[in-house]
């Protein structure tokens, strides 16, 4: 209201000056006439005298120091109007600039949300993940209770110490309104404290140092805001009731914040649930069957990574001696400590994010320089009314500041719209985004998504207005109100300008064609790599294993024989294999350790039914496979893979050697032989060395062998060869999977080679996403291209037309445009190819069987790019050349 | 051309701003006036060597306003023409007698290195 009555003064104000200067231009005449001149003659010195009214009002309205808003408002007014007048100039410079923007912000909402802020806690560079680990390897293991205890009794580097474990097996929750799969965590009472979360219903856990291990918070759970939603209606009167996991009760004590997750970066998407950690007989010792956790602790002010660092490295050359095992001893012998937003992420996803990042920043300027092509033509084209605005008392300044707040409607619309397309892109590539980057990207802006935005409007505004709007008011005013229309010279120079913006969005392009191509590439290199088994025809569906339904009963007969007989008899299957997870899966992976012939061993261990090397076609470089005779009572038998009998073979120089060694004892008192090698398979990714790997035959893996809960207990995948379609048979395996469990019905089904297809990760979503830069850079390039060209053809049509009377052939005219075009596409394609070559090493990582420099590449994708430039200047050049020479001379 | 002689304008107001306020101020000292007379009065004391312009004048007399130096109202002048009077303000006698002594001063030094 204050600024309402203000304006009101002001306007009041405005008529007051008008009336005071007639009054002055007034008195002045009367003057005059009083000393004898006529009444015109003194009307015209007396407004002579005055000078310019128009220019004196806004000088002396500065004084007021109210002009800035009234300016811009007038500036608001005639942007919109300039807009209606030429709608489809306008909608072509929103859209440009809107794709631009749109592709600019996508990236940089995945990018804010997966590595600028992957976790939203309180002051989250403060907090780190400890680890154990031997001081070479870059990875490290979980901690037991044991050690860890000894870090929260000695160290002085943090503030907080939580740790965590997954629950483990699969985990189904019955809520009031459904029942369904969580992902669960047992978690020390201080661990919402040490993030800096707390729950925003009830108080959750109830810190308890520092041995946690009281039982003030036993039983009790906090659960996610996903959880509390779908499995109870969002009931407020939650607190204090009891829910049931696995039939085990708890008494719900909090509900987090909705977007709370934690791990951060779960694989298993399930909604999460938090159980307060009690601890147990598990903790009492340090071997594998200890009870291992994450450690997760928040550093004090001011403590440093590095002495943070230094002091528990010193404390656990203390921890590792109470190792017996002197392996054992040297694998935990070191820490490794890292921010926690670091652990999040790998490495190559960074780096193919970043590099995404630079593409949709590339294909940003792409659209911002071609919008400025837009505006200097436009600029050229108004060069009248712009004069007009001169003569009529527009000072220079005001001109350009016009000319800038049109170009701030135009890209803040744009933005806009490029907000909408960016969202909305991110909502449709969710599904994608999930597969391969280890964090959700909600489609939600945030202060530095928003902040962003407003900063790509701003600077797109400058960069593509700047130029237009100084060349637009150097133009002398008195030479374009003379010769009016369009034929004003516009200089040699400003053409050249023109052009060279054309070659710098030809340049850009190809680059973006480039690395599109080399991704393209890779694709088809990974697609062609030997995997060494078949992977048509075949259904994979993939088991979270329910285990608390079969707790003190035997899998391998209760669940595993029945299902995979049912599958087997299903019409129109050949055969029908179980294995814990299948090649390339990358659902579920053991690593383990162990003792062999003096060697540390680690390998990948896979359960397996003998029946899939028939589904797979798995091929044997020595000895046999698994077959029904290795049954629970046989000898135990396993299968390793060439990696490992490289590495661990008595006999270095023949991996078959290793035949008929003895490795772990499978069952307790049961020495364990190995009876085949198997030929290498990528078990990580098509791009990845095989690593070595242990297989063990399901029908062998009784309740008491070592491995049984892990290898039985939580993840199969059932792999199906047969010649029906995937939709026909998919509701009879449905069907039989609901018979073994009720909670198997839902599981994931895919085919093998899908499975093939999404493992090629970052480098497909890289390339689809460069399919679509690339593919819009070429498309805004060509129309950049046209337009200026069709321009320069417009603008020429009285010179063709000369030119024709004076006798040149059309053919020549037509040469003379596909010249100009030619030029400005081989300097783009020159200075593209350099930008192309020095950019190669940003996406050299992600490439697989092609070189960064590759030429093939790259010529291909300057022909692509020099004939569709060329194609697109035929259209105005035909033009040229058909110009009528009497209608063209007329029409001066 | 039309672009130079604005850039004139803002020159002059630039050249004249200190000075001008001043010479404003003195003539106010007699009574109030309206612009017309201010411009008018400086012209014929001056003998026709000053000639205010209009783009100079009021943004300077609404400068003044806005630093209470000066205040308007709307009268009638002896010809019956309605017309803004401007009359100094006891604010605006203390910023022209510091603004008389800053030009002695400066009037008397500039005069003495002209001299030598």
């Amino acid at each position: 209201m204050k600024f309402a009555r203000r304006w009101f003064a002001f306007d009041k104000r405005k008529a007051e000056l008008d009336a005071e200067l007639d009054s002055h231009l007034r008195m002045a005449i009367a003057d005059r006439v009083a000393r004898g001149e006529s009444e015109t003659e003194a009307r015209a010195a007396a407004q002579r005298e005055l000078g310019n009214v128009p220019l004196s009002k806004d000088v002396t309205r500065e004084a007021w120091g109210w002009l800035f808003l009234e300016r811009l408002g007038q500036d608001l007014r005639y942007a919109l109007r300039q807009m209606r007048r030429s709608p489809g100039f306008a909608a072509t410079v929103i859209g440009t600039l809107a794709l631009g923007i749109g592709a600019a912000a996508a990236m940089f909402t995945v990018v804010d949300h997966v590595l600028l802020q992957p976790v939203r806690w309180r002051d989250p560079s403060r907090l780190v993940l400890i680890e154990e680990n031997d001081g070479k390897s870059t990875e490290g293991s979980q901690v037991p209770w044991l050690d860890l205890q000894q870090w929260i009794q000695q160290s002085q580097s943090f503030q907080e110490i939580a740790f965590s474990s997954g629950l483990g097996g699969r985990n189904y929750l019955e809520g009031q309104t459904a029942s369904m799969e969580i992902n669960g965590e047992s978690v020390s009472s201080n661990l919402f404290e040490t993030l800096g979360v707390q729950p925003h219903i009830g108080r959750g856990f109830i810190p308890d140092t520092p041995t946690y291990a009281t039982g003030r918070n036993t039983g009790l759970i906090v659960l996610s805001d996903a959880v509390w939603h779908e499995a109870f209606g969002a009931d407020k009167n939650i607190l204090g009731h009891t829910v049931k996991i696995n039939n085990q009760s708890y008494t719900v004590a909090g509900i987090m914040p909705p977007g709370f997750r934690f791990p951060a970066n779960a694989t298993n998407l399930s909604p999460q649930v938090w159980v307060a950690n009690q601890l147990g007989d598990r903790d009492k010792g340090r071997d594998w069957n200890s009870e291992h956790y994450s450690v997760i602790a928040r550093l004090r002010p001011g403590v440093r990574l590095s002495s943070a660092t230094a002091e528990m490295s010193t404390i656990q050359k203390r921890v590792s001696t109470q190792y017996t095992d002197p392996d054992e001893r040297q694998l935990n012998s070191h820490t490794l400590v890292e921010r926690y937003g670091d652990t999040l992420v790998k490495d190559d996803i960074r780096k193919a994010l970043l590099a995404l990042l630079a593409a949709a920043g590339v294909l940003w300027l792409i659209a911002a320089v071609n919008v400025t092509n837009l505006l200097l033509a436009r600029g050229t084209a108004r060069q009248r009314e712009i004069a007009m605005r001169g003569a009529l008392g527009a000072s220079r300044w005001r001109v350009v500041q016009q000319m800038m707040v049109e170009g701030l409607v135009l890209s803040a619309a744009a933005a806009v719209l490029g907000a909408g397309l960016a969202f909305g892109s991110v909502r449709l590539l969710a599904r994608e985004i999930n597969r391969h980057l280890p964090l959700p990207a909600p489609a939600t802006p945030d202060t530095w998504i928003l902040l962003a935005l407003l900063g790509l409007t701003v600077v797109s505004a400058l960069m593509s207005t700047a130029w237009p709007a100084l060349i637009a008011v150097r133009a002398p005013i008195e030479a374009a109100l003379k010769q009016g229309g369009l034929q004003s010279g516009t200089g040699r120079s400003h053409h050249r300008m023109r052009g060279a913006l054309v070659s710098i969005e030809v340049a850009m392009s190809l680059t973006l064609l480039v690395a599109c191509g080399l991704l393209l590439r890779t694709i088809y290199s990974l697609s062609h790599v030997p995997l060494g088994y078949r992977t048509d025809h075949i259904v994979v569906a993939n088991l979270d294993i329910p285990s608390f339904r079969f707790a003190g009963r035997n899998m391998t007969q209760q669940l595993y024989a029945p299902l995979l007989d049912r599958a087997q008899h299903l019409p129109g299957v050949q055969s029908a294999g179980l294995m814990s997870v299948v090649p390339l899966g990358g659902t579920f992976t053991i690593h383990f350790q162990m003792q062999m012939n003096g060697y540390a061993i680690v390998a990948f261990l896979k359960a397996v039914s003998p029946e899939v090397q028939h589904v797979f076609g798995f091929k044997m470089a020595a000895g046999r496979y698994f077959n029904d005779r290795d049954v629970a009572t046989s000898q135990p038998v396993v299968v390793v893979n060439q990696a490992f009998a490289r590495l661990y073979s008595p006999d270095k120089h023949n991996p078959s050697a290793i035949i008929g060694t003895q490795l772990v004892n499978l069952r307790p008192k049961a020495p364990t032989h190995i009876i085949g090698l198997l030929e290498d398979t990528h078990q990580a990714g098509v791009a990845n060395p095989s690593m070595p790997e242990v297989e063990i035959a399901i029908p062998q893996i009784t309740p008491e062998a070592t491995f049984y809960p892990v290898l039985e207990g939580i993840a199969m995948d059932l792999a199906v060869r047969t010649d029906r379609p995937t939709s026909e048979i998919l509701p009879e395996l449905r069907e039989i999977l609901r018979q073994a469990s009720p909670e198997l019905a839902h599981a994931p089904i895919t085919t093998m080679d899908q499975i093939v297809e999404d493992s090629y990760g970052s480098q497909r979503l890289a390339a689809h996403l460069l399919e679509i830069f690339g593919f819009s850079a070429l498309l805004l390039c060509v129309a950049g291209l046209y337009g200026l060209l069709a321009y320069v053809v417009t603008q020429r049509t009285r010179e063709m037309g000369v030119r024709i009377a004076l006798g040149a052939g059309r053919a020549n005219l037509l040469w003379l445009v596909l010249r100009q075009a030619g030029v400005m596409l081989l300097i783009g394609v020159a200075a593209g190819s350099a930008l192309a070559f020095a950019s190669a090493r940003l996406i050299n990582g992600f490439l697989y069987g092609v070189k960064a420099h590759d030429g093939w590449t790259l010529a291909l994708a300057a022909v692509l790019l020099f004939s569709s430039g060329m194609l697109a200047a035929y259209l105005p050049a035909r033009r040229a050349s058909r110009v009528n020479p009497m209608e063209a001379l007329r029409s001066e | 051309m039309k672009t130079r002689k604005d850039a004139d304008y803002q020159n002059r107001i630039e050249l004249l701003q200190g000075t001008l306020d001043m010479l404003i101020l003195q003539t106010l000292q007699w009574g109030q006036q309206h612009g017309y007379a201010i411009s008018q009065a400086l012209r014929l004391r001056s003998g026709d060597v000053l000639q205010v312009e209009t783009g100079s004048l009021y943004p300077a007399l609404h400068r003044m306003e806005r630093h209470k130096w000066i205040a308007a109202e709307w009268r009638m002048t002896e010809q019956n023409q309605r017309a803004r009077f401007y009359r100094i303000t006891p604010e605006g006698r203390k910023q022209l007698a510091r603004d008389r002594s800053k030009w002695v001063a400066m009037a008397a030094a500039i005069s003495s290195i002209l001299e030598t």
